[in-house]
C-alpha cells in the first residue's frame, strides 16, 4: 500500500517539478533533446566504421564542448585541489582532459553503433538528471544517466552515471589511490598521467 | 592523520595483502581464464552460449526468489517464480528465456544484498583468492548461499559434488566470456587498475543494494515505450531505504 502511496506522490512531484521548471528550462534547449543529441552524435562517433584517429579526436570535441571539465577536474582531485600549485593545476587540466579522452573513447568503444535513446529525465537540485539506455546487440541493455546543469547558459554535463556507477567517483577514487601512493603528493599523479597520455600518443 | 582519512575513505586496511591477492589473481585470470573463455566463444555458436547462460540465470532463480522474499519485495518474488516456472517449462529447462519474452524481466538478489538491507555492515574490502573482490559480509552470504542452493543440495544428496563444481566454473567462464573486453580496456586505460576495480566493485555493490539500476530489466520487446515494465520497479522502494544519493532513475511518465 504504501509502495503506491509513494508512487503517486513521486509522480505528483515530478508533474510539480516539470510544470515549475517549464519557464527556465523554455530559454534554452531542454536536456533531454541535449542528451539525445549528444547521444547519437556519440554512438555515431564510437561506431566501429570510424578509424581509431578520427574516433578520439571527435571524441576530443565533444568532451571539451559538452561536459563541465573544470567542475569535474576539481572534484576528481578532491581534497588534493587546493593543496596544489596553479601551474599544477593547469597541468593537470590538460592531462586529464587527454586522459579522459582516451581512456573513454576505448572504455565506449564497444557501445559504438548500438542504439541510444532517452528515457526520462528528473530534476536533483538545479542539475538535471536524463536516464537514457544502450541496447546491447547482445540482447543486454544498459542503464546510463548524465547529470547535467545549466550554469553557463548551456548545458554541461557533470557526470555520468553507468550502471550504477558514477565515473566521476570511480576517477576521483583511482587518482586519491595513486596520490596516496606518491605519499600524498599531486607530483606522483602528474607523472602517471603524463606517462600514459604520451604512451597512448 | 593523512593515513587514517585515507583508509576510511578506501575501507582497505589490508591493502598491501589484497594487492598481493589481487596480482595471483590476475595471473590465474590471465592464464586460466581467458584462455578458456576465449575458447569457449571460439568453439561455441552465439545461440548455445545464450542456452548456455539462461541455464545458468535460471538454476540461481531459486536463491534470488529466496532473497526477494526475505527483502520483502513481492513484485521482483512474482517476477522470479513466474521466470523459473516458465522458463523451467516452456523454455525447456531453462535453455530459453521465454519469460523475458512476455515482459518478466531477470533481475539478480542475493543474500549480501538481503543482508545489507537487513543493517549488516559491509564489513572491510578484501580480495578473496580466485573469486576476488569481497568484503566479510558478501563473502559470507556467498558462502550461506553456496549451501543453501537446491541444485547444490540435490548434487550432494546423489554425491554429485561435481556438477556443483562444474556449474560454478561454468558460470565463471559464461560471465568471463561476455566481459573479455570491457574489462581489458578498463586495465588498458586505468593508472591503477586495483584502485580502479576496488571504486567498481563498491559502487557497484551499493547501487545494487539499492535495488537500482544493475540488470534493469530488458525492454519488453511487445510492449517497448518507456512506461513499461522496466523501468518500474526503481520507484518500488519503500520511503527512505535508499540513501540520499545518488537518486534512483525515474521516468517522468507517470506510473499506470
Amino acid at each position: 500500500m504504501m509502495r503506491y502511496l509513494s508512487r503517486g506522490w513521486f509522480s505528483a512531484c515530478l508533474l510539480l517539478v516539470a510544470v515549475s521548471s517549464v519557464p527556465r528550462d523554455a530559454a534554452a534547449q531542454d536536456p533531454r533533446a541535449f542528451i539525445n543529441q549528444l547521444g547519437a552524435q556519440a554512438i555515431q562517433v564510437l561506431g566501429p566504421s570510424v578509424p581509431a584517429a578520427q574516433r578520439v579526436a571527435r571524441f576530443r570535441q565533444l568532451f571539451q564542448d559538452d561536459f563541465d571539465l573544470v567542475g569535474i577536474s576539481q572534484f576528481v582531485l578532491g581534497r588534493y585541489w587546493r593543496s596544489t600549485t596553479p601551474e599544477q593545476q593547469q597541468e593537470f587540466l590538460r592531462l586529464f582532459h587527454e586522459y579522459i579522452v582516451q581512456a573513454y573513447s576505448a572504455r565506449l568503444g564497444e557501445y559504438g553503433g548500438e542504439p541510444f535513446r532517452v528515457i526520462g529525465s528528473r530534476a536533483a537540485g538545479d542539475e538535471t538528471i536524463v536516464n537514457s539506455e544502450i541496447l546491447r546487440s547482445n540482447g543486454g541493455r544498459i542503464v546510463v544517466d548524465w547529470y547535467v546543469n545549466n550554469r553557463s547558459g548551456h548545458w554541461k554535463i557533470t557526470d555520468v552515471y553507468v550502471g550504477g556507477v558514477s565515473m566521476k567517483v570511480t576517477q576521483r577514487d583511482e587518482f586519491a589511490a595513486v596520490i596516496q601512493q606518491s605519499g600524498g603528493q599531486i607530483e606522483g599523479l602528474l607523472a602517471r598521467l603524463r606517462q600514459k597520455v604520451s604512451a597512448a600518443r | 592523520m593523512q593515513q587514517r582519512a585515507d583508509v576510511s575513505e578506501f575501507n582497505d586496511p589490508f591493502e598491501d595483502t589484497n594487492r598481493g591477492i589481487f596480482a595471483f589473481n590476475q595471473a590465474v585470470d590471465r592464464n586460466v581464464l581467458v584462455p578458456v573463455a576465449e575458447a569457449y566463444r571460439t568453439v561455441v555458436p552465439p545461440p548455445a552460449r545464450e542456452s548456455m547462460k539462461n541455464f545458468l540465470q535460471n538454476l540461481n532463480n531459486p536463491l534470488i526468489f529466496a532473497n526477494d522474499v526475505l527483502q520483502g519485495e513481492p513484485k521482483l518474488a512474482t517476477d522470479t517464480l513466474s521466470r523459473f516456472v516458465i522458463n523451467t517449462t516452456v523454455g525447456i529447462g531453462g535453455m530459453f528465456d521465454v519469460a523475458k519474452l512476455v515482459g518478466i524481466p531477470y533481475h539478480t538478489n542475493d543474500l549480501g544484498i538481503t543482508l545489507a538491507r537487513w543493517g549488516f555492515p559491509e564489513g572491510v574490502y578484501i580480495i578473496i583468492p580466485v573469486l576476488g573482490p569481497s568484503n566479510p559480509r558478501d563473502a559470507i552470504a556467498q558462502a550461506a548461499e553456496g549451501f543453501a542452493d537446491p541444485g547444490n543440495i540435490v548434487a550432494g544428496q546423489h554425491n554429485v559434488f561435481v556438477a556443483t563444481i562444474a556449474r560454478a566454473a561454468a558460470q565463471g567462464v559464461d560471465v568471463r566470456s561476455r566481459n573479455i573486453e570491457t574489462l581489458a580496456d578498463i586495465e588498458k586505460t586505468s593508472l591503477d587498475f586495483y584502485a580502479t576495480i576496488r571504486s567498481l566493485y563498491r559502487q557497484r555493490r551499493a547501487a545494487q543494494i539499492r535495488h537500482e539500476q544493475e540488470n534493469l530489466p530488458n525492454p519488453n520487446p511487445f510492449g517497448g515505450s518507456d512506461s513499461d515494465t522496466s523501468m518500474s520497479y526503481t520507484f518500488d522502494q519503500r520511503p527512505g531505504a535508499a540513501p540520499p544519493a545518488p537518486p534512483p532513475p525515474a521516468s517522468l511518465v507517470p506510473p499506470r
